[in-house]
């Protein structure tokens, strides 16, 4: 069973706005979903419609199997959300939060050990008023956390954290995703994606464009393998288009980049500059998400092709 | 029981907001000062005196305690988002809005109930005879009369999406149901419509009855026939059915059901 599932999805606001256009998204238990785009790509309407505070126009979606719309009493007891940009009350402390939102899951969790987990022991019993951004954020996740969730809804959830809570947030994901609990985050923040995405889905202007894990995507758009050697000076008669799979050439002072269509050939490359010049540095990259980010959305590749689904 | 849940963390969040015990604490005062100076020199003090004086002050202030507690209830939450940590738990948006109502009549409640405690304390000890019968009848009514503006304040918030859209709806039933109703304007702009424009030729108080339909303030006022004797400086002594004390109380009721009950529905239609 998909613990998301959505059909055609449809959301028009007004008359000329349409936010979300026929979305199939797919998302299966157990894994981490990482959902991308550039704002106002419709990111979090679609969230939005998961848990039933936006009304699909078209389109069924269902949550843990369940319908969003019919039996949200169900789907709120079994997930847990750290919604975007949601402020917290301010009048109450972290504790008064987290007692609240486990009475009214009927979870039996220790909010000091919540609160612990996210960060925030020593700041429990302060009003959340006083919180900063990143505290407020975690306060979110430690909410988010409560009742054990099958599901774990993050809208841009290191919003707001230093990169030292980014990076404990990650690993919570992870642990949690090793219980078995199905996480599904949006972001606009690539690196922490690929750092921790079994697969990714990518939005842009209310379109799904892509599906698949990271590696299949990059795979599927064939953007080639990027090799970058800093030379003394580069050799006037230096032909390296001529090596086999060497697709272009590019350089700028004494740097010489060449991308590959296949990793293998970039030792070729080393070896024939390495002949002609002294090289003080080589640098190998690997397609990084940012450049398929960019491909899907249009950002970089005026002429990318519509690209399909990519098999995970 | 979820609206309890929505009610119980409500009330711990509500209960700190100062601006809320504040106008409250005001009333408390009006009302013990009203009752002080009911009796201040005067030879034969009559405690009714006192509560029809108080009567005036509440239909313009009652409705301010009401909306100032209640307005920001839903509309509040919208705004800032926090209601999407309330909506993502398992509360229904049925349950936000019944347990928002909940929390907000109990506070209101609390300072109509401490003023007449204050005020028939003070009764007691003042007045040759403090007729406590009728500050009884005149704390139900008065409370009755708060939670329609509760219920019409939490039915605003629900059906707006900001702080300031709240509060211009709040005002602006305000203005028309208690500012222009005690003023005057409400009851000439019934006649001029039914009787100049439309020429149904209505009697006054047939529009009186359509301005208690329309503004919980004059209903409040008229039911209080039930506490006070007829004739009773301007109760009249004969008056027909349709403005009876019950009839008014029966008015003020459906002021306290439709607009939870329309707030409800648009709250579940709305996109968060």
């Amino acid at each position: 069973m998909a613990a998301i599932e959505t059909t055609a999805l449809t959301k028009r606001f007004g008359e000329d706005v349409l936010a979300v256009d026929s979305v199939d998204l797919s998302v299966e238990e157990g894994e981490i979903f990482g959902f991308l785009g550039p704002n106002g790509a419709g990111k979090s309407t679609t969230i939005n419609v998961l848990l039933d505070f936006v009304r699909p126009t078209e389109g069924t979606v269902r949550v843990l199997g369940l319908d969003a719309q019919a039996d949200t009493d169900e789907i709120r007891r079994r997930i847990g959300v750290l919604p975007e940009g949601a402020s917290v009350y301010d009048r109450l402390t972290g504790r008064e939060h987290l007692r609240w939102v486990i009475e009214t899951k009927d979870a039996d969790d220790d909010p000091t050990a919540l609160l612990e987990r996210v960060g925030l022991g020593h700041d429990g019993d302060r009003p959340a008023g006083g919180y900063s951004k990143g505290m407020t954020q975690r306060l979110g996740f430690a909410m988010a956390l409560a009742g054990d969730p099958d599901l774990l809804l993050l809208d841009e959830p290191s919003s707001g954290l230093d990169p030292t809570g980014m990076q404990e947030m990650r690993e919570i994901i992870r642990a949690k995703a090793d219980d078995g609990t199905t996480v599904f985050f949006s972001s606009h923040v690539l690196g922490e994606v690929e750092a921790v995405c079994d697969r990714i889905g990518i939005m842009n202007e209310g379109r799904l464009v892509a599906t698949g894990t990271p590696d299949a995507l990059k795979g599927d758009l064939d953007l080639g393998a990027p090799i970058t050697l800093e030379v003394d000076a580069v050799p006037a008669d230096l032909d390296l288009e001529a090596i086999a799979g060497v697709r272009s050439v590019a350089v700028d002072g004494t740097t010489i980049t060449a991308t590959c269509v296949d990793p293998s050939v970039k030792a070729d490359v080393v070896c024939t500059v390495a002949d002609a010049t002294a090289v003080t540095d080589v640098l190998s990259e690997d397609v990084s998400l940012e450049e398929l980010f960019n491909t899907y959305t249009n950002g970089g590749h005026p002429d990318a092709e519509t690209p399909s689904e990519a098999s995970a | 029981m979820s609206t309890l849940d929505v009610a119980r963390k409500d009330f711990l969040d509500v209960r700190r907001a100062k601006i809320v015990w504040f106008v409250g604490a005001l009333y408390v005062v009006f009302m013990a000062l009203l009752v002080y100076f009911g009796q201040y020199g005067v030879s034969e003090p009559n405690v009714r005196d006192a509560l029809w004086n108080l009567t005036a002050v509440g239909a313009l202030f009652i409705p301010l305690i009401a909306l100032v507690t209640a307005y920001l209830a839903i509309a509040g939450e919208r705004e800032s988002g926090a209601i999407k940590y309330l909506l993502s738990i398992p509360n229904s948006r049925r349950d936000v809005v019944l347990g928002k109502f909940l929390t907000r009549t109990v506070v209101v409640s609390a300072s109509i109930a401490v003023a007449f405690l204050v005020g028939g304390a003070l009764a007691l000890a003042l007045y040759p005879s403090p007729a406590m019968d009728v500050i009884a009848i005149m704390a139900a009514l008065t409370l009755l009369y708060a939670l329609t503006y509760v219920a019409v304040a939490i039915g605003i918030s629900a059906a707006t999406d900001s702080r300031s859209r709240a509060m211009g709806g709040s005002i602006a039933f305000f203005f028309v149901t208690s500012v222009l109703n005690v003023l005057g304007p409400l009851q000439l702009a019934i006649d001029y419509l039914a009787n100049d424009l439309a020429g149904l030729e209505i009697s006054s108080e047939q529009i009186l009855f359509v301005q208690s339909l329309i503004s919980p303030t004059t209903a409040y006022v008229n039911s209080t026939g039930l506490a006070f004797p007829d004739g009773f400086r301007t109760i009249p002594e004969e008056l027909p059915w349709f403005l009876a004390g019950e009839v008014m109380v029966v008015v003020m009721l459906a002021w306290l059901v439709v607009p939870l009950a329309l707030g409800t529905v648009w709250f579940g239609r709305a996109d968060l």
